[in-house]
């Protein structure tokens, strides 16, 4: 499967908001989809073009954008595929794809808490890495690491 | 006549000299038993265990014995908590095998915190652990002691400034001694655990 095949298979499907489909390193192509039809384009991608499983997703900051990205592999094509989205750099926030793909759900977990992307109707969006009442998302570029002295230490007793 | 012959007990091994001549002991042969090696341990064994019984009369007689002999109970028989945070649990592990065999120390881990006076944090400690590791802690019976093994829960190590690991467990818990090394071989472990032992018999439990 190559990025024609899978613009031609999104394109039979009728999927809505595809921006681009090009080659990829290592993938059979990265689709990049606006984010506001995320919720329709997922089980498409899943059943029209065959993508039961999902490995991973992600978060980048590009400090003028966000973007998330979510790695598929193809039991019958035995190959992978990159979908990616470009979000607002004010308050980045997409669709849940664990309604679709339930292995989504503590991916989008770890997303939120380092990143900082929401994920709209997340069934259960709380932090997965780091303690509860941690207000910070570590991997974003603006967040600054501090030497230990300058830590204000709080523990939690239970 | 038919007198009845007398009963002939039957023949026994003489027991082996405790003591040969000159004050020495005796090389043992090898027919030697097992009870007769144990009897000889104990001749060597009562002048010791005399001398510190009578340690313990004259303390007695000052009226101080009790607490010098929890100290004495409690400094050979450090119960760590069996955890392991990250890779110095290895060496932890490795402390208690056939090898360095910590046991000798009287040094046995033990899975409750409800048994355990000495706590050694071996691993890195992030915040998501910190007050699961405060709630073990505040589960020990008193009197109770904490070792930092290694470099990430002395000051952090290479992750010092991460944003989710603690800069040092003496953050969370009072630490009473550091055992420096990324991870410390076990042989430093087994360091660490004597001068804990020397720290409890000058400072008491």
């Amino acid at each position: 499967m190559d990025a024609d095949e899978v613009r031609a298979k999104l394109t039979g499907a009728g999927a809505p908001g595809i921006l681009s489909v090009d080659p990829f390193p290592g993938v059979a192509a990265r689709v990049r989809f606006s984010p506001d039809s995320a919720a329709p384009l997922f089980p498409i991608v899943r059943d029209a073009l065959g993508f039961p499983h999902l490995s991973t997703v992600g978060g980048i900051d590009w400090v003028e954008r966000y973007e998330v990205f979510y790695l598929l592999w193809s039991d019958t094509a035995k190959t992978y595929l990159l979908l990616s989205a470009d979000l607002d750099a004010k308050a980045p926030h997409i669709e849940t794809a664990s309604s679709t793909w339930p292995s989504a759900n503590w991916h989008e977990r770890e997303a939120w808490e380092l990143v900082g992307i929401g994920f709209d109707h997340h069934p259960d969006l709380r932090h997965l890495l780091m303690p509860d009442g941690y207000d910070f998302h570590p991997l974003q570029r603006a967040f600054k690491l501090h030497e230990p002295e300058e830590l204000e230490v709080k523990v939690r007793h239970v | 006549m038919s007198a009845a012959q007398p009963t002939v007990p039957p023949a026994t091994k003489p027991m082996a000299p405790a003591v040969g001549p000159g004050g020495q002991l005796p090389v043992l042969s090898p027919d030697v038993s097992f009870i007769e090696i144990e009897a000889l341990r104990s001749q060597q064994f009562l002048p010791a265990a005399k001398e510190a019984l009578s340690a313990l009369v004259k303390e007695q007689a000052e009226g101080t014995l009790i607490r010098p002999l929890f100290n004495w109970a409690g400094r050979n028989s450090l119960f760590p908590l069996h955890w392991g945070l990250a890779c110095c649990a290895i060496e932890f592990a490795a402390a208690f095998g056939a090898r360095w065999d910590a046991e000798r120390f009287g040094v046995v881990p033990r899975s409750s915190p409800r048994q355990c006076d000495l706590m050694i944090v071996n691993g890195t400690v992030t915040w998501k652990v910190a007050h699961k590791l405060v709630t073990l802690y505040e589960q020990m019976p008193e009197p109770k002691w904490v070792i930092a093994m290694g470099n990430c829960a002395t000051g952090g190590g290479p992750f010092r400034t991460a944003y989710s690991v603690v800069p040092g467990v003496d953050k969370l818990v009072p630490v009473d001694v550091y055992i420096a090394g990324c991870p410390p071989r076990p042989e430093a472990m087994l360091d660490g655990i004597l001068r804990l032992e020397e720290l409890i018999r000058e400072r008491g439990a």
